[in-house]
């Protein structure tokens, strides 16, 4: 029986990979979607983080057979879902070296669709999975509050506008 | 299925001529292609359409030098930024020095690169004066166009292209004023944000080859062990993503950058590469490396540091004023070995085939890179290529391309592409270790309670030992950073340092020798202040006259570059002022400070911790900066908020610790780093400056674990001496 995932909306066919092998490397070595990344391969860093049915989940510790049915987003996926927070980030110069960035915005995404005014306290427990070595944390907070200000203000003038 | 590898152009022409030419390549790969390309030096190609294509020859890695060339070229130029877009440079002895390490990319290259979008400029003046036969004082530039004053003609760089390619470059050029700069020191946003933003940024391993497999290697447990026999279950061998396992011996003698060997097993992908990797069964040779212990060695450091070193430098005499005063200080400070670990582990992808060896790797020094697979495949230097992803963060780690090798003598055997892909425990486990350190620092105090007499001493092991077989003593250039070139200098003083040889590979992490050198000195220094019963900040400035260059036996400095106290005292007082430190000391806030000159800027920090049960929080730090002239504000922004977090990891958590040859720490959760719930509010104060550029990503660690321990000193009375405060 084909065994399919469903990845940014499309469904795939993993049934000839191994039930065990970690989303992560199913995703980068087979669909050639290389935004998520390896960090530790023990669910420690956050590099490999993708949504899950819209929850944040280490791609490196969810086996193809875990994953199988359910609707799976990476940082690829989110494009036209997190405009505002892509744009912050770049204004703010986020990033330094960029690579544990795609987990850090997975995980924003995820945080602000499901709480649209997080406080300092809760952006941190949201993301204290998620290691940078580079020490951009100060500057993932204040990003994070300038989107979610700025989704709330265009929100509100959208309503004004109705 | 593969995808395409980055720079397109470069391909194609490799492609059209099989062997690739390093004397051809790097100005033809953008003008055969775009023949009415102009193309005045290495670093600029304007083409036709307007675009302004800039080449960054040193690796990104965080630092933002990317942007940095782009921004200074570009500047020059007086190109449009909307047209500007960056290529990354292949290794090539042509771009001169490469190697992105030690802060200087912008000291070395600020100049020059100036001059090449100067020059740029320059001709397409030029083409324009012909084009419209004036004169070329008639004319000036403005973004990405030639403007002709007073008959209000404008033509685009991108029209003038064809008929500027034509011209010779000029051999005197005429510099922007400071004044004029419109990118030199502003915070412009970084060339590559967008894309990763999006996850699109290349990075080591996402770069594919047709026909390519995955190595992973299983290491030595102990340095110097060898695979005496090497198992494969019958489960793996039957499995169709099975390719084979390769021996790799590990090479005697130094280090240097060679693989440490180990069994390569190699899959399909690199999900059963690593899975494959954790069913063989190796047995392997004994090693003396096995009988290393890092905590026998930290104790061997330490007694060292209690008798007589070699002296490196001498003044006045030490002993007489010792013997003769009544207050002798003395403490010992200890440093742990520490990993690089940066968010991407090593990875490297090599095709080694009949047309030359091709290159994809996050390394921070390609033309090291390329000339170290020089040498290991005996081939020359015109048919290898090392084509330079994004870093995912390397700090010292990634220029040292032993993972490099490893790909390439792999692909060399497999006679297809093989992408080598460390795993985190790898990382942690097989690198080039920060060095662990013991320093005493002893001194006798005169009525004013300033030093009368200092004794230093330091034993480390150095980094030397990675290039020669048990060379032991700290080098000249390790004890410049932060031990002989200080601003502690005294009348009677003596310097003493050795070292001893570690079982583990030692190399240089961001900020070297500095980050153990300016703990030991600036710790010592509160200890003194605070016998003397005098502020730490006056302390210091009553030591310090008040301007004048401070050499004692620190080593020649480039010109430009000298150690002027006056910056020193600058920015330790700007410290003050910003962090409020005499009315925060006055109202009982918990402050520390610190202040160091590594290469050749000058940072001081100030810590502030919370009182009793939280005197381990860090709540604020104050990052007061003078790296002479900047080219980015926003990055050197970001690099001081970065360094807190980077050294705020080392002072409090991060330690390797080693046990018969075989390192403790393996992932995150033994290894431990900053999180997001741990950081500090950082404020960063910057000095405008005209003096030379120096450094920015490294000498913003140094200060801060001092000033930490200083903050946490003021807050409980406990003096830690050690880092990490942690240490076991």
């Amino acid at each position: 029986m084909a065994k399919n995932l469903m990845i940014n909306g499309e469904s795939i066919d993993v049934s000839d990979q191994p039930e065990q092998m970690p989303l992560l490397w199913f995703i980068r070595d087979h669909l050639h979607l290389t935004g998520t990344k390896y960090g530790c391969g023990k669910a420690l860093c956050g590099a490999c983080t993708v949504l899950v049915e819209g929850t944040p989940t280490r791609s490196c510790q969810l086996p193809l057979s875990v994953a199988e049915g359910r609707d799976i987003t990476t940082i690829e996926g989110l494009v036209d879902v997190n405009q505002v927070i892509r744009e912050v980030w770049v204004e703010q110069n986020v990033a330094q070296c960029g690579y544990c960035q795609s987990g850090q915005i997975v995980a924003a995404t995820a945080l602000l669709q499901s709480n649209p005014n997080p406080s300092e306290q809760e952006i941190e427990s949201a993301l204290v999975g998620n290691l940078c070595r580079c020490g951009t944390y100060s500057r993932i907070k204040a990003a994070i509050q300038t989107a979610a200000q700025r989704i709330q203000q265009s929100a509100t003038e959208e309503l004004e506008g109705e | 299925m593969t995808q395409p590898v980055i720079n397109l152009s470069r391909r194609n022409f490799l492609g059209a001529t099989g062997v690739l030419v390093l004397g051809t390549t790097l100005r033809p790969a953008f003008s055969s292609t775009q023949t009415n390309s102009f193309n005045p030096n290495l670093f600029v190609t304007v083409h036709p359409d307007n675009r302004v294509e800039i080449v960054s020859h040193r690796s990104e890695m965080g630092q933002g030098i990317r942007t940095a060339i782009a921004q200074i070229v570009a500047d020059e130029m007086d190109a449009d930024w909307n047209d500007v877009s960056v290529t990354q440079a292949l290794g090539d002895a042509r771009y001169g020095d490469q190697n992105t390490d030690g802060s200087k990319s912008i000291r070395i290259n600020l100049d020059r690169l100036r001059e090449a979008g100067a020059s740029a400029r320059q001709m397409l003046m030029q083409a324009a004066a012909a084009k419209w036969d004036v004169g070329i004082d008639t004319l000036t530039t403005e973004e990405g166009q030639v403007v002709h004053l007073s008959e209000k003609k404008r033509v685009t760089y991108g029209e003038l292209s064809s008929n500027a390619a034509t011209l010779v470059p000029p051999k005197n050029v005429q510099l922007k004023n400071r004044k004029d700069f419109k990118f030199i020191g502003k915070a412009v946003p970084h060339v590559d944000a967008s894309l990763i933003s999006e996850g699109q940024g290349k990075f080591g391993a996402d770069i594919r080859l047709p026909n390519m497999v995955v190595a992973v290697v299983k290491r030595p447990p102990a340095l110097g062990q060898q695979a005496t026999s090497v198992n494969v279950p019958e489960a793996v061998k039957n499995d169709s993503r099975f390719v084979r396992v390769e021996q790799l011996d590990p090479t005697p003698g130094a280090p240097l950058f060679f693989p440490v060997g180990g069994v390569a097993v190699v899959a399909s992908d690199t999900y059963s590469a690593m899975q494959f990797s954790q069913m063989i069964d190796i047995e392997w040779s004994t090693s003396d490396n096995q009988s290393f212990d890092s905590r026998s060695f930290q104790q061997d450091l330490r007694s060292m540091v209690e008798s007589d070193l070699p002296t490196v430098h001498q003044s006045g005499d030490v002993d007489a004023v010792f013997n003769s005063s009544e207050k002798v200080i003395e403490h010992t400070y200890e440093t742990a070995f520490l990993s690089h670990a940066p968010m991407e582990p090593p990875v490297a992808l090599a095709d080694v085939s009949a047309e030359g060896v091709k290159v994809f790797a996050p390394v921070q020094d390609p033309q090291n890179t390329q000339l170290q697979i020089v040498g290991w495949l005996k081939v020359p230097v015109e048919s290898v290529q090392v084509n330079v992803t994004l870093l995912g963060g390397a700090f010292g780690r990634k220029s040292k391309p032993d993972f490099v090798l490893e790909a390439v003598e792999l692909s060399k055997r497999l006679s297809r592409p093989v992408r080598v892909q460390w795993s985190r425990e790898n990382d942690l486990q097989y690198d080039y270790f920060h060095a662990p350190s013991a320093q005493l620092y002893k001194a006798s105090l005169n009525q004013n309670g300033l030093p009368s007499a200092w004794l230093q001493r330091a034993a480390y092991p150095s980094i030397t030992s990675t290039f020669a077989p048990q060379a032991k003593s700290p080098a000249d250039w390790e004890l410049d950073m932060g031990f002989t070139k200080t601003p502690y200098l005294f009348e009677n003083q003596r310097m003493e340092a050795d070292g001893l040889v570690a079982g583990v590979r030692i190399g240089w992490l961001r900020s070297v020798c500095n980050i153990f050198q300016a703990f030991g000195a600036n710790v010592f220094v509160d200890e003194l202040a605070h016998e003397a019963k005098v502020d730490p900040i006056d302390y210091r400035l009553a030591m310090w006259p008040e301007k004048g260059l401070i050499t004692g036996p620190a080593m020649p400095t480039p010109p430009g570059h000298e150690f002027k106290i006056e910056r020193l005292r600058n920015v330790l007082n700007r410290a003050r002022k910003i962090s409020n430190w005499d009315t925060g000391k006055a109202e009982g806030r918990n402050l520390g400070v610190a202040v160091h000159h590594s290469f050749y800027s000058y940072v001081a920090t100030v810590i502030e911790v919370g009182s009793g049960s939280e005197s381990s929080q860090v709540k604020n730090a104050w990052m007061v900066m003078d790296c002479g002239t900047y080219i980015n504000e926003d990055t050197c922004r970001a690099q001081m908020e970065g360094a807190v977090i980077f050294a705020l990891s080392l002072a409090q958590m991060s330690e390797i610790s080693i046990k018969n040859g075989i390192v403790e720490q393996d992932n995150f959760d033994s290894y431990r780093l900053i999180r997001m719930n741990q950081p500090p509010n950082i404020f960063v104060d910057l000095v405008e400056s005209t003096e030379a550029p120096a450094g920015v990503g490294e000498p913003g660690v140094p200060p801060v674990a001092p000033a930490l321990t200083n903050a946490i000193f003021a807050a409980t009375g406990v003096r830690h001496r050690k880092l990490p405060m942690s240490m076991s």
